[in-house]
């Protein structure tokens, strides 16, 4: 009594008794690993075997409720041949110079689990690498006594390598082709070794010997072995999750960004929406063209981390085409050039440093108090929000868009004559010597004085082609002795480095008079605490504001501030320095 | 140096050349295919062919189209695409050449 099996062979419903069914699926099988190395057209071709072998199958059964034996399949075997005869040569359709490779089968790395200690990873790169185990094994104990990431990459090859289980796996392991003759071979070797195994069983309950000490810590270490590898199985997935998240929501992101951007930059609209960085503007190469070489630079990798995701949740998924990863790779570099030459072209855009400088005479009655202020035009920009952000806007000035920006340097000095006067100093980088120049000159800004009353611009604006070129004013305030200044709120964030008597910290000058004297600038109405001289000293304040306090130590200098939301309740704080 | 290698590698030199001739006057199913060949004694087992029509097919030298039949699921018929008909007038060619030399060299070494 023999058990039947239904099966759709081709298109044609057959009933098939159990033996005859395996030996046509190990015969299917066969063809199938003898065409391995034929992936294109593999399934075709099975596809076509399979049709013969139900027709022929439906010569021979006549009536449908005749059950196809495994005389049947013998006899279709025999006609359609055995498995390595559906290999045909490769040398007869290659190029000769290739066809020395199909002769030797391919060697594939797998784990063998019939010699391990572990997962297998060893007897597998031996095979691989066809020499013995034991070297791959001394060589993992250098790596992770040695280095210590040995137990880690072992780990990995471990997850990611698949145990070579079936028989033409195994073939393959060892780089022998999959052939009929070599399977059965190989199926005998290891039914001896089955019979010794069993042998070593019956010897090992006489004797307690090296072998049963061996295979019982080896049943440990399989076990262990077996916990292991499911729990790096899970950490292995969830690593895979983690990177394929990561990767689709970088993905995403940069199609979203980038396709928005090439959209702004193609339609030429949005310079308020989007800040490139500075060579996206001074290159030949159109915005979008950047966008999208950014954007390639950035995805590529990341869309082979994402496969690479994929790969480790399930080892099923079919690789890559190679065209498609070398396209990858190809565009890739293509877009590293395109922005290396980007980059190249901008940076020579700012080789050159160029200025234009002019003095202008300040008149007012000299015993008044010079006012100075810095205006920031409320029209354009919000200046204060302005200089933490980029230093510049973009803003239309009398229907022309400019450039506004607030890149200003505020110094003071002493006059060598009995003038004041104030020396504008504009300074662009170009890509020659005489543009830079001609960049610096077509910054404007300007200056007025009122009585007394020093009303200097808080911003310069300059041409919108001319972005990017780094342009900045240096204001230098001459004063002659004697004459005093009284420095506005204003001008807080454009002093730089202005040099005094007594070392005030630019932040601290604001909101003081000051007296141009023979030595430098002198404050009139500054507290001990923000002077900074250079002796030893200890200056202490408290006030509404909190305490201050600055140690100036052989000019070393520190400050310690306590604000005024510190509540010191009734309770003593004793300060400890 | 096995002989039955040699043979089998003899035949299969000519193969593809066979099945292309086969097709050369019209269009045929697979089945029809085996048995103009195996009818010739140009074949010993069927298997060979499939990987070897697929291989003319992906190659732009056969095509296929399914056409019904009376009696089963559809079948694949195969014809020659033009470039399969050139590919054949050389092999023609080649053989006839191959042919001369193989007969004079033969004749040679017997007389």
């Amino acid at each position: 009594m023999n058990k039947t099996i239904n099966i759709n062979l081709g298109g044609i419903y057959f009933h098939i008794d159990e033996m005859a069914y395996e030996k046509l699926r190990r015969y299917l099988n066969a063809i199938n690993a003898s065409l391995s190395n034929d992936p294109y057209g593999k399934d075709e071709i099975i596809a076509d075997i399979e049709a013969r072998i139900s027709e022929l199958l439906s010569e021979k059964i006549k009536d449908d409720r005749q059950v196809v034996n495994e005389q049947h399949i013998d006899e279709i075997i025999k006609v359609m041949g055995q498995p390595e005869d559906y290999t045909f040569d490769e040398e007869l359709f290659n190029d000769p110079k290739y066809s020395y490779q199909s002769t030797s089968a391919t060697k594939k790395l797998f784990r063998d689990g019939d010699d391990k200690i572990l997962g297998g990873v060893s007897s597998g790169l031996g095979h691989y690498f066809g020499i013995d185990a034991i070297w791959v094994r001394i060589f993992w104990l250098i790596l992770v006594f040695g280095a210590g990431f040995g137990v880690l990459a072992y780990i990995i090859f471990w997850i990611l390598v698949p145990e070579a289980k079936t028989t033409a796996e195994k073939l393959q392991m060892r780089g022998e082709a999959v052939n009929l003759s070599n399977i059965e071979r190989k199926i005998k070797e290891e039914f001896n070794d089955l019979g010794d195994r069993i042998n070593a069983t019956g010897e090992r309950i006489k004797n307690a010997d090296y072998s049963r000490a061996k295979s019982g810590a080896q049943d440990i270490i399989d076990t262990l072995g077996k916990v292991l590898a499911t729990f790096f199985m899970v950490v292995g997935k969830l690593i895979g999750i983690l990177i394929i998240i990561i990767a689709s929501s970088v993905i995403i992101g940069l199609i979203v960004g980038g396709f928005s951007l090439s959209t702004i930059g193609f339609l030429g609209i949005g310079n308020e929406f989007a800040q490139f960085p500075p060579f996206f503007y001074k290159t030949t190469v159109p915005i979008w063209l950047l966008v999208t070489f950014v954007f390639t630079a950035v995805a590529i990798p990341f869309i082979f981390l994402f496969m690479l995701g994929i790969r480790i949740l399930s080892n099923n998924v079919k690789s890559m085409g190679k065209t498609f990863k070398l396209t990858l790779v190809g565009l890739w570099i293509v877009a590293i050039l395109g922005l290396i030459f980007s980059g190249i072209e901008y940076s020579s855009k700012v080789a050159y440093d160029g200025f234009n400088t002019k003095n202008h005479d300040l008149l007012w009655t000299s015993t008044d108090t010079l006012n100075i202020k810095m205006i920031g035009d409320d029209q354009y920009a919000d200046t204060k929000t302005m200089r933490k952000r980029h230093g510049f806007e973009i803003v239309v000035d009398n229907g022309v868009e400019k450039l506004y920006s607030s890149k200003i340097k505020l110094d003071i000095a002493k006059s060598d004559t009995n003038m004041a006067y104030i020396k504008i100093r504009k300074e662009a980088e170009g890509d020659t010597r005489s543009n830079a120049n001609q960049f610096a000159e077509q910054i404007e800004y300007k200056f007025s004085l009122t009585d007394s009353n020093l009303q200097l611009d808080g911003y310069f604006l300059s041409n919108l082609e001319n972005m990017y070129q780094n342009q900045e004013v240096e204001l230098t305030l001459y004063l002659p002795v004697n004459s005093i200044i009284y420095l506005d709120k204003s001008t807080k964030t454009y002093l730089y480095n202005v040099d005094n008597v007594d070392d005030i910290y630019d932040d601290d000058m604001v909101r003081h008079h000051f007296k141009m004297t023979a030595t430098g600038l002198e404050c009139l109405d500054c507290s001990e605490i923000i002077k900074n001289k250079d002796d030893d000293e200890l200056n202490m304040k408290i006030d509404v504001n909190g305490i201050d306090i600055r140690v100036n130590e052989n000019g070393k200098k520190s400050r310690v501030k306590v604000g005024e939301n510190i509540l010191l309740n009734n309770k003593h704080w004793i300060l400890t320095i | 140096m096995n002989i039955e290698n040699t043979k089998a590698q003899m035949r299969k030199g000519v193969l593809e050349y066979c099945i292309l001739s086969v097709l050369q006057h019209e269009d045929a199913y697979t089945t029809e295919i085996l048995s103009g060949l195996k009818d010739a004694k140009m074949l010993v087992v069927e298997g060979t062919v499939y990987p070897l029509l697929t291989r003319l097919k992906n190659a732009g030298l056969l095509n296929y189209r399914w056409e019904e039949s009376t009696s089963g699921p559809p079948r694949k018929y195969y014809g020659l695409t033009e470039s399969g008909k050139i590919f054949l007038k050389e092999l023609d060619a080649t053989w006839a050449e191959l042919n001369e030399a193989v007969t004079l060299i033969t004749n040679k070494k017997s007389n």
